[in-house]
């Protein structure tokens, strides 16, 4: 009996299954059936690659209807009927974060919206670390969010090159009164900044950055207190201090003394070398070889980079440096070395240390070492003009917001870009309630405390909620100014105050070159930047008479995987636009 | 399974059919769980191995995409003009051969010395923990592995050096990463390879071992005569089954224990279709890549069976 009844179910479950069989069936035949009519926008995009003519004439007409239709539909910039959109939103799996998708943000968020245009809104959240492939999944599955956010314009660029982004230019134009704080907010550069110069497309619209500071070295006060020295001014003077840390180690970590790392660094050096290898970076450099060698934001073809290469070759064999650091997975291993009081100096963003408040480095060695541990910016690193260059980030180039092409509801959701973009919602996002997460000191200064449960913001100052503003703005750039060395919760704002001044210290801006899109960077970006981290890492670790022989061999291997041809292309480009000029107009 | 399969389709009658249908359904029934799965996980997705030989959008119905260049074989034309791909290639057979050569005959000699021991108890223990680190995932294993092997700060290196040696770089020189990418498989695999061995002898049958006693034979012989012999059929299928894969090869163990230092040697198929397909996006290169992959596969499956039965074995069809 018992067996009978097991069968019964067996067979009913395979029945069931054959039945979800059938109908996983055709929902996959479904698309096929139904994407004609999702196509045919998309069948349109593709016309707009041509270099021809025709297909602007084309695109605003198929883009009018809807707007004649749209302006109609909103009064004082409202809905009649509810729309629906979902918007993307960064997961950052903090250890006891908020809810991405819902909290005192998202809520005051969705509450706006709701008033003010009639819109619903939905967040979708996707992981912060994986988030092109996951994006790349929900837009294959039809699933993608109305409104994307990502870092990556090739990723974007890729998809556009499918047909699965929606053209704003047209959209942008025509709905240009009912989006005043966008434009505001934003202006021609930013909104324009990826626009197309042959067929002026805009796949995506980049947000604005406030804050520009970037890398900047940090060393341990205490220790040069311990031994009597001076923060070094020049690179002499920062390599004689990490001797003197390595020298040392019995006087400033007792016991611990092997595990002394007088100079820190990460798999990505590039990044965590960043100072010293802009100060090896020809001050004259032209925009036309900059932009040439520029596709690597960690400038691994510039010509002068070798040089600093080899110096960190002879600091790593000279036992300076962090040793094996190409072999950890990620940077877990180090940030524990650092926390734990072991690291003496380290490059990294410019408020690293103070960021993540109980959990800071600072924070952590003041626990673990005592209260006198800390890190502190400083500027040793000089070029052969005596400046302590350093790239900054440019004022765009920064999260860009796309639409893919399942977006119905392009207008709500431009209406969405615009509510985040006023200064009220942008003060509120980023500084939340009084007394909740941040207090108003006497000067007026916004200072952030750390806040709990609903109100914890997942991204420093929400930047995952404001995706048309990075860095503290707080609705008036007087009071953000005011406020900056106020925005880490338990740090000295003294220390913050030090690292940005020294960030900005002759910074360089990045120029936009805008030349279209470069057909020899699509989908080779991650080869390219694996291959780089290859070269660095390599070089570093390779004894000193292979060095120039690693290093060689490395960027040889990295121009002809696709390093050599973009360069090639972007020379091309540059004389298509410019001819022979050697710098921007 | 099949072999009932056959006679239900050559029923004699056709109430024959019905009468076994009705005593037989509920086998088939549980049958069909498998076959759903793999119908639908396995067999499904082959419609969209023509990605391969289009040029492939996100958001196009596959069977719309159009043909890629050259006749469709843009993609295979550019993988194999592609270094990294060559590499790749050739890395893959390198390190599944030295896999094939020193991990597939562990397990065996492992199987046949655990055969051997006499006390019952022990050789359950022995096999519980040899098995063990078969479930641990590729990335702890890679964990563990820096902490033994890195230079200076490593468990055994430390070792080394305190015994006078110098420090090995086990993970960060080509040749070295080679040999503990290999022992570190060979370790993770063989107690539970030799389960299906200790299966295939435990089913040899006693009378022929207590034969051979009566004739003489030592513990060596009955070994080469008996055991090896007995379990050759199970060696031979898993050999079969191992070169169908000599292209293929899971992705964890390589992605877990490549770093910059080694990959020219540590890029394998698997992550290179990974980096360059999933995140460069670059869908039909790597579909190709794959397809490639699956056909060479099939080349070495066939030709191991068609050996195998040439010399006289079963083979697996």
């Amino acid at each position: 009996m018992k067996k009978r009844i097991l069968s019964m179910l067996l067979a009913g479950s395979m029945v069931i299954s054959l039945a979800a069989c059938g109908g996983s069936g055709s929902t996959t035949t479904a698309p096929a059936a139904e994407t004609p009519a999702a196509e045919t926008p998309a069948a349109e995009t593709p016309a707009a690659e041509p270099k021809a003519e025709e297909p602007k004439a084309e695109e605003p007409a198929a883009a009018e209807e809807p707007a004649a239709e749209a302006t109609g539909e909103l009064t004082d910039g409202k809905f009649a009927e509810t729309r629906k959109i979902t918007v993307e939103v960064y997961d950052r799996g903090n250890d006891g974060g908020s809810d991405p998708e819902n909290n005192m943000y998202t809520e005051f968020i969705k509450k706006g919206m709701l008033e003010q245009h009639n819109v619903e809104v939905t967040f979708k959240k996707v992981p912060r670390w994986t988030e092109v492939d996951d994006i790349n999944n929900l837009l294959a599955s039809g699933q993608a969010p109305d409104i994307c956010v990502t870092y990556s314009y090739p990723t974007i660029l890729t998809y556009a090159d499918m047909g699965g982004v929606i053209d704003l230019a047209p959209l942008l134009d025509q709905y240009k009164s009912e989006l005043p704080n966008l434009w505001a907010w934003l202006g021609d550069e930013n909104i324009y900044w990826d626009k197309d110069p042959k067929t002026g497309t805009v796949w995506a619209v980049e947000g604005r950055r406030f804050e520009q500071q970037r890398i900047v070295t940090f060393v341990r006060q205490d220790w040069l207190d311990k031994l009597g020295l001076q923060a070094p001014t020049t690179t002499q003077e920062f390599e004689d201090m990490l001797v003197a840390f390595r020298d040392n180690a019995d006087t400033l970590l007792g016991a611990d003394a092997k595990k002394m790392v007088p100079f820190s660094i990460s798999k990505d050096v590039g990044w965590r070398a960043s100072n010293i290898i802009t100060s090896f970076m020809d001050p004259a450099i032209s925009d036309k070889d900059y932009y040439i060698n520029g596709f690597d934001d960690r400038m691994v073809t510039e010509p002068q980079t070798k040089e600093a290469v080899r110096l960190l070759n002879k600091w790593y064999n000279d036992g300076l440096m962090r040793k094996n650091f190409s072999l950890a997975p990620d940077d877990t291993e180090e940030d524990d070395m650092i926390k734990a009081g072991y690291v003496g100096a380290f490059q990294h963003n410019w408020d690293m240390p103070f960021r993540n408040g109980d959990d800071s480095y600072n924070a952590n060695l003041a626990r673990n070492v005592g209260p006198e541990a800390k890190f502190v910016a400083i500027d040793p690193f000089t070029n052969s003009d005596g400046k302590h260059a350093k790239w900054l980030y440019s004022t765009a180039g920064d999260r860009k917001s796309f639409f893919p092409i399942t977006n119905q509801e392009p207008l709500a959701s431009l209406l969405y870009l615009d509510f985040i973009s006023q200064p009220d919602v942008i003060k509120y996002l980023q500084i939340g309630d009084e007394g909740v997460t941040h207090d108003v000191l006497d000067s007026g200064a916004i200072q952030i405390k750390a806040a709990e449960g609903e109100a914890i913001q997942n991204s420093g100052k929400n930047i995952d909620m404001t995706i048309t503003c990075n860095g503290a703005y707080y609705g008036d750039a007087n009071l953000a100014a005011l406020s900056l060395s106020y925005g880490y919760s338990g740090i000295d704002p003294e220390l913050v105050d030090k690292a940005s001044k020294i960030a900005m210290t002759d910074g360089l801006t990045p120029k936009n070159v805008n030349v279209g899109s470069i057909e020899a960077e699509a989908g080779v970006g991650d080869t390219l930047s694996a291959k780089r981290d290859q070269a660095y890492d390599q070089a570093v670790e390779a004894s000193a008479a292979d060095f120039d022989k690693v290093w060689d061999a490395a960027i040889a291997d990295y121009l002809s995987s696709g390093g050599q041809a973009i360069m090639d292309e972007r020379a091309a480009k540059w004389a298509e636009y410019f001819g022979d000029a050697t710098m921007l107009p | 399974m099949s072999a009932e399969k056959n006679k239900v389709k050559t029923p004699k009658k056709k109430q024959n059919f019905g009468v076994y249908m009705k005593r037989y359904w509920q086998l088939y029934a549980m049958l069909a769980l498998p076959l759903i799965y793999l119908f639908v996980f396995k067999y499904l997705p082959m419609v969209y191995v023509q990605i391969a030989f289009k040029k492939y959008s996100i958001v196009q119905s596959v069977w719309k995409l159009p043909l890629a260049k050259n006749h469709g074989f843009e993609y295979f034309i550019k993988a194999f003009g592609n270094n990294d791909f060559r590499y790749a290639l050739r890395n893959t057979l390198t390190l599944n051969l030295l896999d094939l050569f020193f991990g597939f005959p562990a397990p065996i000699i492992f199987a046949l010395i655990l055969n051997e021991l006499c006390f019952q108890r022990y050789k359950k223990v022995v096999q519980t923990i040899t098995y063990m680190p078969h479930f641990l995932s590729w990335v702890i294993i890679y964990s563990l592995a820096l902490q033994l092997l890195t230079p200076e700060t490593g468990f055994i290196n430390m070792l080394i050096e305190a015994l006078g040696g110098t420090s090995v770089p086990f993970l960060n020189e080509p040749t070295h990463w080679i040999g503990s990418y290999i022992a570190f498989g060979i370790w993770q695999n063989f107690g539970w390879g030799s389960i299906i061995y200790l299966a295939a002898i435990s089913g040899i049958n006693p009378e022929l071992y207590e034969a051979a006693a009566v004739d003489g034979a030592g513990r060596f012989r009955k070994m080469w005569h008996i055991t090896l012999p007995g379990i050759r059929p199970t060696i031979v299928v898993l050999l079969i089954m191992n070169l169908g894969n000599i292209l293929g090869g899971g992705f964890d163990r390589p992605f877990a224990f490549q770093n910059n230092l080694v990959m020219k040697v540590a890029d394998v198929i698997a992550t290179y279709v990974y980096r360059v397909g999933i995140k460069g996006l670059q869908f039909s290169l790597t579909t190709a890549v794959g397809l490639f992959q699956s056909v060479v596969g099939v080349f070495f499956l066939l030709m191991a069976n068609w050996l195998s039965r040439k010399l006289g074995e079963r083979g697996i069809w």
